[in-house]
């Protein structure tokens, strides 16, 4: 039986988001400029602080589904299910940092992964990149807008989709002008509303609800496993595969890209150990939320999960403290959309006009900012019209997060090596997609000898996951030893056993396959790519000088400019 | 029931540090924008 739950009147919630959209755009207003840069919209000019970089990094990779998904794990799996959501996301951004040092230094002035790999490799890894890029911002943003359309018409009087374009409305008034510069200092004001919430809000809740006594007198609605910290069950229903997919996500995603070109070189390391702890303490401790509901008893409403965070805060909130609450979801639902919004820009203004439509050199600044806004109307339009339908994301999510671990050693190797092909690349994220597909979505029968091999794959994938790690961190020795040595171990304990994971096994094939052939593919390649290259050639677009195109050149050889001429 | 109290509320007291940290860090950015006569981004 839950408690009488609590709401807002329609004036409370239009006050609330006026004062949260309003002070967002009053602060986007003090850094807007009439002649935005076209490469400070979309990075900032490279030099962002510790400060503003490590609450965007914290803000950003923190959305309204990373809190109800932590609370479903703890309701679900017991007291362990919010570390194994919070911990091993967290971690994640740990383990990208020494990745993004050496993306850094090889491309200090890019603005996107996918523009790096075009100068890396060509069109086709380019835009597998981008192209996937899109499809996952855009998913995140309507994933985004719908949670904050399912707050706003569980808390006041105005319906789902009523909510949907408040939130909408909000996020892009706010980023349109200045984009990325606008979106990172927004984040501040975001992640801070949304730490200071959550030390207040968790503990008030804990004792509201009768804990610490409630551990005792709740303590029948576990089980073992859930009364276990060292639960199997969680461990390998939602930790493991997370593992898998956070590692893709953190490298496959352009809104972290994008703070890692625009972040101060010699910060990445401070801004990246940050946001890992602020992260992680965040998401875990509104996870516990989950916990203290299954002591309770607590009945999510329908059975959704997702209704855990807003009821147990609508049910033990005073007033002012649920409108705090209200305001961390919708900080942290809009952090994220604005960076999609932003990381969509940077897709369309860098990857498609800048080097697939006009050229690097023949790119006009003022034409890639319109494009930038354009696409964030578009973006957001688009967003909203799948919102509405509420649309079932999670295959789409699931599609997302494979194409991202297809990609992973691809893109990772051709910051190292110098030896992997445009056609390695291309080729090796297509086979794992196409082995990926029908394991997750179980159109192939998990017996005999198709399950064998689909195991033997997955326990390399766990090498795979685990050398990838040690790698950025120990170089290749280490890595090979712990990728080797986790194999080895894993795979007695594996086989007739991952078949009944095929979430799990899925992601795990991804990452096998692409790596496998994209070294089988390469490592006899007589390539030797000069990584200075890079460097040159994706850099800023906005030099102040005025782009000439020579009559009948070629877009990328015989532009030349202004000043060159001169 | 100590230890699980602890369990659930050490992670309000991590966030609030980490908020601290990131203030500070943020306090020190626009000290020095404004001594440079800088923008802050």
């Amino acid at each position: 039986m839950n408690p009488e739950t609590v709401g807002f009147s329609a004036l409370t919630v239009v006050l609330l988001l006026v004062l949260f959209y309003g002070g967002t755009f009053y602060v986007s207003t003090r850094i807007g400029k009439k002649n935005e840069n076209a490469d400070g919209y979309m990075t900032a000019g490279n030099k962002i602080g510790f400060g503003i970089s490590a609450a965007s990094m914290t803000a950003t990779w923190i959305w309204a589904s990373s809190m109800y998904a932590s609370a479903s794990s703890g309701y679900t799996y017991g007291i362990s299910g919010p570390i194994h959501y919070g911990l091993w996301g967290a971690l994640m951004i740990l383990f990208i940092y020494p990745f993004g040092k050496r993306i850094r230094k090889v491309a200090p002035k890019a603005h996107t992964l996918a523009e790096v790999m075009y100068v890396r490799h060509g069109r086709s890894s380019q835009l597998m990149l981008a192209g996937s890029n899109v499809v996952g911002s855009v998913i995140s943003l309507m994933s985004n807008f719908i949670a904050g359309g399912v707050l706003i018409s569980m808390l006041s009087p105005f319906n789902f989709i009523q909510g949907v374009f408040a939130v909408a409305g909000g996020v892009l008034l706010y980023t349109l002008w200045s984009g990325f510069r606008a979106s990172v200092l927004t984040d501040f004001m975001q992640v801070i509303a949304m730490l200071g919430a959550v030390a207040i809000i968790v503990p008030f809740i804990f004792f509201a609800a009768g804990f610490p006594a409630a551990f005792e007198t709740g303590a029948s609605n576990l089980t073992a496993q859930q009364s276990n910290f060292f639960s199997s069950e969680a461990f390998l229903n939602q930790g493991a595969p997370y593992i898998a997919a956070v590692l893709a996500y953190a490298i496959g995603n352009q809104t972290i890209a994008q703070r890692l070109f625009a972040v101060r070189e010699d910060l990445i390391k401070p801004t990246f150990i940050t946001a890992t702890i602020g992260y992680g303490a965040m998401v875990i401790g509104v996870g516990m939320l989950g916990v203290l509901a299954l002591y309770l008893g607590f009945e999510p409403t329908g059975g959704d999960l997702n209704n855990i965070i807003p009821e147990m805060a609508a049910s033990y909130l005073p007033g002012i403290l649920l409108a705090l609450f209200f305001i961390m979801i919708i900080g942290a639902l809009s952090s994220t959309a604005d960076s999609d919004l932003s990381a969509l820009s940077s897709i369309m203004m860098a990857d498609i006009y800048g080097q697939n439509i006009a050229g690097k050199k023949k790119a006009n600044p003022k034409t890639m900012l319109l494009i930038g806004r354009l696409t964030m109307v578009a973006a957001t339009a688009l967003a909203v019209a799948l919102a509405s339908m509420q649309m079932n994301i999670l295959d789409l999510l699931v599609f997302v997060g494979a194409l991202w671990g297809a990609l992973v050693f691809p893109v990772l190797a051709s910051f190292y090596w110098k030896k992997v092909t445009n056609k390695a690349f291309t080729v090796s994220v297509i086979a794992a997609l196409a082995v990926f597909i029908p394991v997750r979505f179980d159109m192939i029968p998990m017996t005999g000898v198709t399950a064998v091999l689909i195991e033997l794959l997955a326990v390399l994938g766990i090498g795979i996951v685990l050398g990838l790690m040690a790698f950025g961190f120990f170089g290749l020795r280490p890595a090979l030893v712990l990728g080797i040595g986790a194999t080895v171990v894993a795979a007695p304990f594996c086989f007739g056993f991952l078949r009944d994971y095929t979430t799990l096994s899925a992601s795990l094939v991804a990452y096998s396959v692409s790596t496998i052939i994209c070294y089988l593919m390469s490592f006899k390649s007589t390539q030797n790519f000069d990584f200075s290259v890079i460097a040159e050639r994706a850099g800023d677009f906005d030099t102040g000088e005025q782009p000439v195109a020579l009559p009948s050149a070629d877009s990328r050889n015989t532009t030349t400019t202004v000043q060159e001429r001169e | 029931m100590l230890a699980l109290s602890l369990y659930v509320l050490i992670w309000p007291v991590i966030v609030a540090v980490v908020a601290v940290v990131i203030c500070k860090g943020f306090m020190s950015e626009v000290r020095e924008a404004k001594r440079r006569g800088e923008d802050l981004i």
